[in-house]
């Protein structure tokens, strides 16, 4: 563009001297003159669809990316850190209750255990790899390397177990210790942090496009201008050259505005829809699955020391339902949500929960420990076990239903986007072409 | 033993039942390389020590309360309470083999120590089928549980000793072991001696570990050094191969010993450890209640079968009852 306006400014310009080229081209924008004031008129509009193409295309492709990071980037990972403190969480709790069921720990636990493991160490293979070099990414090889740690611990303490031998409960320990202390606080501020990174990316991708507006203003007005100019000094109502280039604009600022606010809202409705209900539901399924840890460890511990059952109680508490708690938010969040009956269901769920919890506690405070060891990780209806087993059930078909709302309209607002970047840039040139042609033709009426 | 006790038992609470294997620097004694004596502060500290444990002159072997006949709840006795009550509570090891453990085949506390809680139970309730409500508690803990009235009685391998009888009151002793040294079946040491410089584990809050700093000049309480909440925990340490050795009572070793049979005993008994059952001291009543309950056990060989049961075939005669009064 810039080399064909060097052609339009000098088109005699040949291999004469530098001052020859210098005076001939003061002499062609001589006040005063029309041809001059058209020349300079050119120029102007030329140099402004220059800026407004490339602040257009600039404003497109940083949406078009940041909503391809949205889908591509951000939230896989942050679904993977969510599945991995996730599956974490659950290994810890299901070892405990595993543990708390005698030697011969029921198959259905241990498959579920293996699992959890299998998982998580499938998801951090995929998260290192999509991370990168990044800090996310050494934090999620420290976590793959602590892994295989805990499980060994875990093993040494099953072999140990089904001899018989208490050695195994201190392994267990150990291994639970590991993932309290160590595994667990790892993978949530990895799950906080991918979370910020998922949430910063779709407000980029959301944002609004201040400057490309401003410009789209200011050279609507130019183009308008200079045909008001062009009709009162030349006398000829209509430029098609100029009329082209006020189209190629004006589709150029409808199809804009509508993809932007399109793939924005897409985005939105993702976030509003989508990630949003699912951080709160994974906060809330994660403190059930502590909580149904430190069910299991209260009963294992019976170190006279109410610790665990005070977590519970503080878990209990910020779990809900009730006013500001995790799971009436969930469920308020969820509303409209594909897993928003879920959601809701979860927190009625939650009541029954803690009304066995206190059965099992009044059972082991007066005496009666297998009473409330059955009872406590028994799966028949109305066992403690049975219902966190519900609970955990209608939070993870929430949260993997609001996962897919959330690609299903992501993907939406990336495909809004589609061809936009291309097409302000052909729309650009178009306009250009179209006023040069225009302006060409009047200054051949002077020569 | 408050604060780092404390810590302790909010690890042991984060852990999911005690693995506070890592509440102290290291769950290991280490012997200086330099003796005590040459270096006048640590001797200071040591004297001290000794000061505070060792005061009180008595005889732990004869200092529990004569029973008044055979085990009777009589009204208004605090057995009469734990009668109403309707169970029994009693803080047990849930982690030493053979002794007071969680056998993890049945869910069932099983052992020596336990044999003991279910006789006061039989003897209060008739059947202690639910009659029991155990608290399982660390070696730390054991002074603290009675002291604050949370348990009725302690049976938890627990020493007597002159300090220990100026904060709790014991019952008759039932039991005598004597510290001794596990090592590795691959250690070329041949008793403690040959450990200094090495890490030797043992239970903290336990008289294995004041015999410790007392032989290696090492004030246990003023130093840092701690061992770990379970003797169990010392094997751990010992199978990842972060101590050189453990020291604890001789008893508790062989069940150590039962677990990994890459272990073995070295050296020479190097003290006498009279184990009895810990109660409160406002309850003298109990005290005169479970005295009578082990007369009657050591009586009629209930005693032999649960040591015939839990430690060796070859039954020694019961530890005699000596009384104070």
């Amino acid at each position: 563009m810039t080399a064909g306006s060097a052609v339009v400014l000098v088109p005699h310009a040949g291999a004469g001297q530098r001052g020859a080229v210098l005076r001939r081209v003061s002499g062609m924008i001589t006040p005063g003159t029309t041809p001059a004031k058209l020349r300079l008129l050119l120029v102007g509009l030329l140099a402004l669809f220059v800026i407004w193409g490339t602040a257009a295309a600039l404003t497109v492709a940083a949406h078009a990316s940041a909503a391809a990071n949205v889908v591509g980037v951000s939230e896989p990972l942050s679904v993977d850190a969510q599945q991995i403190y996730r599956s974490l969480s659950d290994a810890d709790a299901t070892e405990a209750a595993a543990f708390l069921s005698g030697g011969l720990e029921p198959l259905q636990l241990r498959r579920r255990y293996q699992d959890d493991i299998a998982r998580a160490a499938l998801r951090l293979e995929v998260a290192t790899a999509a991370a990168g070099n990044s800090a996310a990414g050494s934090r999620f090889a420290a976590l793959a390397a602590s892994l295989p740690v805990y499980t060994g611990l875990v093993e040494t303490a099953r072999a140990n177990n089904r001899l018989g031998l208490p050695l195994g409960a201190a392994y267990l320990r150990q291994a639970s210790n590991l993932m309290r202390a160590t595994l667990l606080p790892a993978a949530r501020d990895l799950y906080t942090q991918e979370n910020g990174q998922l949430a910063a990316a779709d407000r980029q991708a959301t944002g609004f496009p201040y400057i490309a507006l401003v410009l789209a203003v200011i050279t609507g007005s130019g183009l308008l201008w200079a045909q008001v100019w062009l009709t009162r000094s030349t006398n000829r109502l209509i430029n098609p050259g100029l009329l082209l280039a006020s189209i190629a604009g004006l589709v150029t600022l409808i199809w804009l505005a509508t993809a932007l606010s399109l793939a924005a809202a897409h985005l939105m409705s993702a976030r509003d829809r989508g990630s949003a209900p699912v951080e709160a539901l994974a906060r809330a399924d994660i403190a059930a699955l502590r909580g149904h840890a430190d069910e299991s460890l209260t009963l294992i511990d019976r170190s006279g020391d109410d610790s665990f059952q005070k977590d519970f109680l503080s878990l209990q508490q910020r779990l809900g339902p009730g006013q500001g708690t995790l799971l009436t938010a969930a469920a308020n969040g969820a509303q409209g949500s594909p897993g928003g009956r879920l959601a809701a269901s979860a927190a009625r769920t939650a009541a029954g929960w803690y009304a066995v919890h206190k059965r099992v506690r009044s059972l082991d405070d007066s005496g009666h420990y297998s009473a409330a060891v059955q009872l406590a990780i028994g799966s028949q209806p109305g066992d403690s076990g049975d219902f966190f087993g519900r609970l955990d059930t209608e939070l993870g078909g929430a949260i993997a239903a609001d996962q897919a709302a959330f690609r299903t309209a992501a993907l939406a607002g990336q495909s809004d986007l589609a061809g936009l970047e291309t097409g302000v840039i052909v729309l650009s040139v178009l306009m250009a072409a179209g006023c040069t042609w225009g302006i060409f033709r009047r200054l051949a009426d002077y020569q | 033993m408050t604060a780092r006790w404390r810590r302790c038992r909010l690890l042991i609470s984060a852990v999911g039942g005690a693995a506070a294997l890592f509440c102290g620097p290291v769950g290991a004694v280490t012997p200086p390389s330099v003796p005590a004596a040459s270096n006048p502060a640590l001797a200071r500290l040591t004297a001290q020590f000794k000061l505070a444990s060792h005061t009180a002159k008595c005889d732990p072997t004869a200092s529990s309360l004569r029973p008044s006949g055979p085990p009777a709840v009589t009204p208004g006795s605090y057995m009469a309470r734990i009668k109403k009550r309707g169970y029994l509570i009693a803080g047990v090891d849930q982690t030493s083999y053979h002794f007071g453990y969680l056998n993890p085949l049945n869910g069932q506390l099983e052992g020596f120590d336990i044999d003991m809680v279910r006789a006061v139970a039989a003897a209060i309730f008739g059947n202690p089928k639910n009659r029991i409500r155990f608290v399982a508690i660390s070696n730390g803990q054991r002074m603290w549980a009675v002291r604050s009235r949370e348990v009725d009685i302690v049976a938890h391998t627990d020493t007597i000793n002159c300090y220990r009888l100026t904060r709790v009151a014991f019952s008759t002793v039932y039991l005598v072991a004597a510290q001794r040294v596990l090592v590795p079946l691959s250690s070329s040491a041949k008793s403690l001696n040959n450990l200094w410089g090495q890490k030797v584990c043992a239970t903290a809050g336990s008289t294995s570990l004041s015999f410790l700093a007392d032989y290696f000049g090492l004030p246990a309480e003023v130093s840092p050094l701690v061992g770990a909440p379970q003797s169990i925990d010392c094997l751990v340490l010992l199978q990842e191969g972060k101590v050189a050795a453990i020291s604890t009572d001789d008893t508790i070793l062989a069940a150590l010993k039962a677990q990994d049979p890459e272990t073995k005993i070295i050296g020479p008994p190097l003290n006498s450890q009279p184990y009895g059952l810990a109660i409160s001291l406002k309850h003298p009543d109990f005290v005169r209640f479970v005295n009578a309950v082990l007369a009657k056990m050591r009586a009629d060989g209930q005693w032999a079968a649960s040591y015939r049961h839990w430690i060796g075939t070859r039954v020694p005669a019961p530890p005699p009852a000596h009384y104070r009064d």
